[in-house]
């Protein structure tokens, strides 16, 4: 035998009780998973009972500032889905998790079916579905789209819906009445000049409340819309009409103006870190005076039981030279992924959810408005009048809360928060470019540095407007977004 | 000539049979299978991010969109002068440099402190080592309460002391959030670096100490002259990991600041994830992300060499 076949041919012992070797260790499971492979196979070939696959749907929402609305979300979707035969899956996520789990599932190609935003997902209009069908649907059950609604789901440049809402939220201001009523206004702020003159009485007769005035300059959602809102009342705006960036403009620089004032006079550094949850805790902690916020922070107070929810009081947006204007606290907006396995499916649920607005509502203790004023309507109403007949509703509603506010109207600006809300992207659509620009918290920013003084407001602007118009531009060229007139 | 009885016998019955090689005899084939899990394990789990981060980074992706356009250096171009970039970049030195510093002298004190006998040291130990196995993102929920601007429990307690005689805005200034940082780094990383510096510590034979102590040399001077020689090594491993773990992190500049006060804050990998993920800019995000590869190929080169001349010393 020579050494080459030496290296081929070996000896092996014939003691059956030897040890296991290596040898042996890789045979036997060699032998194991081929076993396995081939049970599976036998499973997969063999005789079996074909049953029809059950229809599903998968729900991606988030985990709702009023906890009760989504004890009443689940079930519901659960119980359509029986009716039909369907199995229905909810899914929840903490609103700071919306659009990274989204960006996850757009990246993978799978995930849900139809998945939920608390702000236009305009970035994500190639990968959804245009549900143009929906929306005219719902126009034809329960009349128009509330018109800043329909500048959040529809991109005008591409002519697409690539939303769906059923609800949008007010951002009234909350205060505390004995507080303010101490100072001389006992309905509390009506303008933003209001804030400044009445904040220094507050800062001198209430020591205790560490923050007299908390409108945040953070890097956060709520801090983005108060923002948005003082530039709006000052006749300011990232961008016109036709989404040319007007940003650098004499108005921006006397909102800015204005924040350094605001800032400096009656505001701490706290609002420089302030968190979705800080002006609720801050408020309901006395220890803030006015925040500009939805219903929250007082459901939350009368939730836990504490004394101040009979102290909060709501204002209407705050008049400023221009307008007085706010964003939407919530812009409630559903998509279809493209990748959607049942995107029939989807629709149908999102029709269903919307014929059941007046329930969801309540679910939200009124923190919830209708993008269909329609919906909320009585069902023998007319198409025609039901718009009127929902205003009148969610009216009735606000001036005898059901929920047990004292008094019971104490709701009652919200009647109007129609007139005095709007989009971000005011005066033209929500897009791409203002969407990072929000998250991105460019505008906070701007703020910010010139509260501190780190940039004088003329060069925070300039410095704003040059970051979004880079923002602009990469979106124009991406064909997400129109305009290029920019000043 | 006749052969003896036994001599004919078949040579088969008292050998055993022979057989073909196997790939279980081939140790070069088997080493490559055996080891193949991991490498497919470290080619899927980092190799294939990096090559796509490598191609995001030159391309126009965005989150909303699978287009993948290649835009050459743009990305660099628009980063690269962006004075938040720059923040960013300085943000992860200085935290990282700052809060290592930091750990290699309490650990090394603790380890002092810990490998002496004292009734409930095992207690102490275990508690000293909660830091490291409590998750990041919940340790980091709790600090931002303890650094909230207007709740801190380290400002009532300031106060109540009379060491402070100003509210704190710990993240609402840009230094004081730059301090409650590095303090959150120190605090997780500070156990993982006492653990393996009480191991060095162990591994120092008993009888340098006591020759040093014959030799009439004090605490300091066995301290400095002795045992830090001694435990350089071990030490430098535990800084390279923590200047890994540091310099990469993102949960806690996004937990506890989000990156603010006005993006004062951000570290590369916080900066990433908001242009790219928040602001929908894929492309641009994996662009400032890489800018980290340079310095962690470093760090990994010297760990690399670290743990072989420890390995070569042991």
């Amino acid at each position: 035998m020579s050494d080459e076949e030496s290296t081929k041919w070996v000896r092996v012992s014939t003691d059956r009780l030897r040890r296991v070797t290596r040898r042996d260790l890789l045979k036997l499971t060699a032998a194991g998973a081929a076993g396995a492979t081939l049970a599976g196979v036998e499973r997969l070939t063999g005789p079996y009972i074909v049953h029809a696959q059950p229809r599903e749907l998968r729900i991606m929402t988030w985990s709702h500032f009023v906890p009760a609305f989504d004890a009443w979300f689940d079930p519901f979707a659960r119980a359509w889905g029986t009716s039909k035969n369907i199995r229905v899956t909810v899914d929840h996520v903490s609103f700071a998790d919306i659009v990274p789990r989204a960006t996850a599932e757009v990246a993978a190609q799978q995930g849900h079916d139809c998945y939920f935003f608390i702000a236009p997902p305009s970035q994500f209009e190639p990968q959804v579905l245009d549900l143009a069908d929906i929306n005219q649907e719902a126009e034809r059950r329960y009349g128009p789209l509330v018109p800043f609604v329909r500048n959040s789901v529809y991109n005008p440049h591409t002519r697409k819906y690539f939303g769906f809402s059923d609800n949008w939220v007010p951002d009234p201001g909350d205060y505390l009445k004995s507080v303010w009523a101490n100072v001389g206004y006992v309905n509390g702020p009506r303008t933003w000049d209001d804030l400044i003159t009445a904040g220094q009485r507050i800062k001198q007769r209430h020591p205790e409340i560490q923050i007299p005035i908390g409108i945040g300059f953070s890097q956060d959602i709520d801090s983005n819309m108060a923002t948005r809102a003082i530039m709006w009342s000052f006749g300011s705006s990232v961008q016109d009409r036709n989404s040319n960036v007007v940003l650098n403009s004499e108005e921006t620089v006397k909102a800015v103006e204005y924040g350094v004032r605001l800032f400096r006079e009656v505001m701490s550094p706290a609002v420089l870190s302030w968190n979705a949850a800080s002006n609720n805790l801050a408020l309901n902690a006395r220890q803030t005076s006015y925040i500009l916020n939805s219903i929250s922070a007082y459901r939350s107070a009368q939730a836990q039981g504490l004394p101040v929810a009979n102290d909060i009081f709501f204002t209407p947006a705050l008049r400023g030279p221009a307008r007085a204007q706010v964003a939407t606290h919530v812009m409630g907006v559903w998509v279809i992924w493209r990748f959607s396995r049942a995107p029939d499916l989807a629709k149908e649920f999102l029709l269903h959810f919307l014929d059941n607005q007046r329930d969801a509502i309540m679910a939200s203790r009124l923190y919830n408005f209708p993008s269909y004023w329609g919906s909320v309507a009585d069902r023998d109403v007319p198409v025609a009048q039901k718009p009127e007949a929902g205003r009148r509703w969610i009216r009735s509603r606000v001036f005898q809360d059901p929920f047990g506010s004292l008094p019971p109207d104490k709701l009652k600006v919200l009647a109007d928060s129609e007139r005095w809300s709007t989009n971000v992207g005011f005066p033209g659509t929500a897009n791409p470019a203002e969407g990072e620009i929000f998250d991105t918290y460019v505008i906070t920013d701007m703020f910010a540095k010139a509260a501190t003084g780190q940039l004088s407001p003329k060069a925070a602007v300039e410095e704003a407007d040059r970051r979004v118009k880079e923002i602009f531009a990469k979106w124009r060229r991406a064909g997400l977004v129109g305009g290029g007139r920019d000043r | 000539m006749a052969l003896p009885r036994e001599a004919r016998r078949p040579f088969s019955t008292s050998v055993a049979p022979l057989r073909r090689r196997t790939l279980a005899d081939r140790e070069d084939w088997l080493g490559r299978l055996m080891l193949a899990p991991a490498l497919v394990y470290v080619v899927a789990l980092v190799g294939v991010p990096f090559a796509l981060a490598l191609a995001l980074a030159f391309s126009s992706a965005r989150s909303g969109s699978l287009e993948f356009s290649w835009v050459g250096l743009r990305n660099f171009w628009t980063i690269l002068p962006d004075p938040q970039f720059h923040r960013a970049l300085w943000n992860t030195l200085r935290f990282t440099l700052v809060s290592q510093a930091l750990v290699i002298v309490l650990a090394v004190t603790a380890a002092h402190v810990l490998s002496a006998a004292f009734v409930g040291r095992r207690l102490v130990r275990f508690l000293l080592l909660l830091p490291w196995a409590a998750p990041v993102a919940l340790a980091a929920i709790g600090w931002t309460w303890i650094f909230d601007s207007t709740f801190s429990v380290i400002n009532w307690t300031m106060l109540w002391l009379g060491l402070t005689k100003r509210w704190l805005y710990w993240f609402g200034e840009p230094q004081l959030a730059t301090a409650a940082i590095i303090i959150v780094h120190v605090w997780r990383m500070f156990p993982f670096a006492t653990v393996i510096t009480l191991a060095g510590m162990s591994a120092i034979p008993q009888e340098i100490s006591e020759a040093a102590v014959i030799d009439g040399a004090g605490f300091w001077r066995r301290f400095f002259q002795v045992n830090l020689p001694l435990l350089l090594p071990i030490i430098t491993v535990a800084v390279l990991f923590g200047v890994v773990f540091t310099s990469t992190d993102l949960s806690v500049v996004y937990l506890l600041t989000r990156g603010g006060p006005y993006n004062s804050t951000h570290v590369l990998s916080s900066l990433a994830f908001q242009r790219g993920i928040f602001g929908g800019d894929l492309g641009q995000g994996a662009a400032v992300a890489l800018f980290l590869l340079p310095v962690l190929v470093v760090v990994a080169i010297l760990m690399l060499r670290t743990a072989r001349r420890a390995e070569v010393g042991a």
